[in-house]
């Protein structure tokens, strides 16, 4: 969807994006031209199918804009809580320390995964003797599990 | 005079819009919301991800309960057997079979560099299944501003879904990638649109009329696209009686006429080989059967048909 200015003939640019607010998002635009400022107000059906595109919406490089979720990653929005562990798998004695740079790894991966596979890989780290994920720990899980 | 009068000058309520004015089509980009660039994004890592792909197969039907996803997975065995990379994608996400059937219930997911590493089963084939990510017990669901109502959006979001897992995983180098698709004839035909004219389609149906005449409607709508058709297999088609060693009827079907493109095979049903599926073994790790034998002698079919570079007729 694209909003234009019709007095100044000028596309109008998205200013702010507000929280959604019972399925409403309020996005703001504003001509560059003269000023003028617009919202566009929708509805919680018309939220609903540009969330599921699996986009966020923001001004072009705000990546803190509000958005109709917290990440441009559609799984976030999944419902089956993901960051708790399966049955057996819970209370898990000894903390495991994560590196920077496998948790820079483990960021990298879809949200909805990620809770699982920390878990995991933390439970393979200790089987191995290891209180600290670091990368090695993750090729070392990667050559045993993945293809 | 302000902005606002300005504005309010321009267009007079029931005034038509000047001739002059902008279209659509004349404005570049879309004002900052970068909608359509993040889905096409979303595209460009998608092809990206699967550029070491060779063949993309969609095993689909359009009707439920014909065993595409047993079929899916013992034809990834028969041809991993043959020394074949292959991987699935269990595309299925409503009713995920392929992580039980494939012993990746509880798959690690480990992040590579990038992306995440593909759960292999233990001969090898690379399956990602929702199975492996929301136990049996639960159903998937999204959060939704519009709840109630997901007749509206459920779709896009699923094949949101599909987008963030081809983007997400690392595919590698494959001979084969596999999508076991969920039942629907439109559904089908969606996922065709989807997945784009670099997929191929293998349909699979039972020697039962009704069954039939699903498939045929999924034959007629993917006729209309680019999609290459690659064939039919008939799956059940009767059953192992290992008492007798012999095949039985399982259906009476007085048409035993195929469907307008190459049938690549006739497979029975042997009770013996869903216990295994439900358990996860592998068919590679059962003795030959005549089961065995057809499956094997689809997967050729379906080798020759992909290296095949002559469209069948439709």
């Amino acid at each position: 969807m694209k909003f234009l200015c019709i007095p100044c003939d000028s596309p109008m640019k998205l200013q702010t994006v507000g929280p959604p607010e019972r399925g409403s998002l309020s996005v703001v635009y504003s001509c560059p031209l003269c000023g003028y400022e617009m919202a566009m107000l929708t509805n919680p059906f018309e939220t609903q199918l540009v969330q599921s595109l699996g986009v966020r919406i923001g001004p072009e490089g705000d990546a803190a804009a509000s958005s109709t979720s917290d990440s441009r990653c559609p799984f976030n929005a999944m419902i089956p809580a993901m960051d708790q562990a399966r049955p057996g798998q819970a209370d898990e004695p000894i903390p495991v320390r994560w590196t920077p740079g496998a948790e820079a790894r483990l960021e990298n991966i879809p949200a909805f995964v990620r809770p699982m596979a920390r878990t995991g890989i933390e439970r393979f780290a200790r089987e191995r003797g290891s209180l600290e994920v670091d990368e090695k720990i993750l090729d070392a899980a990667r050559d045993f599990f993945g293809m | 005079m302000g902005p606002r009068e300005r504005a309010c000058r321009g267009v007079r309520r029931g005034e038509a819009p000047r001739l002059s004015m902008k279209g659509y089509h004349d404005i570049v980009g879309d004002g900052g919301s970068r909608v359509l660039e993040q889905v096409a994004e979303q595209r460009t890592r998608i092809t990206e991800g699967l550029a070491g792909v060779r063949h993309l197969v969609a095993v689909g039907s359009g009707k439920g309960g014909v065993g595409k996803s047993t079929l899916t997975l013992h034809l990834a065995g028969a041809l991993r057997a043959r020394g074949l990379r292959i991987a699935i994608l269990d595309a299925d996400f409503n009713g995920p079979s392929q992580a039980r059937m494939a012993g990746v219930q509880g798959a690690l997911f480990v992040p590579g560099s990038h992306k995440v590493a593909l759960p292999r089963t233990r001969n090898g084939i690379g399956v990602f299944s929702m199975g492996s990510v929301i136990p049996e017990s639960e159903a998937l669901e999204f959060e939704s501003a519009a709840r109630g109502e997901s007749h509206t959006w459920r779709a896009t979001r699923e094949f949101a879904l599909l987008g963030e897992i081809l983007g997400s995983f690392e595919w590698g180098a494959l001979d084969l990638l596999m999508f076991d698709l969920p039942p629907g004839a439109e559904r089908t035909v969606q996922y065709a649109d989807f997945l784009g004219p670099r997929t191929s389609f293998l349909l699979v149906t039972i020697p039962s009329e009704v069954a039939r005449g699903v498939v045929a409607r999924s034959v007629a709508a993917l006729s209309k696209g680019p999609n290459r058709l690659l064939g039919y297999v008939e799956n059940m088609n009767g059953y192992y009686c290992r008492d007798c060693n012999a095949i039985k009827p399982l259906f009476v079907s007085p048409d035993a006429s195929g469907l307008e493109i190459p049938c690549l095979g006739t497979v029975p049903f042997d009770p013996e080989l869903a216990r295994h599926c439900d358990r996860g073994i592998p068919l590679g790790e059962l003795p030959e059967t005549p089961v065995g034998r057809a499956l094997e002698h689809v997967a050729q079919q379906l080798l020759d048909s992909l290296e095949s570079t002559t469209e069948h007729p439709r």
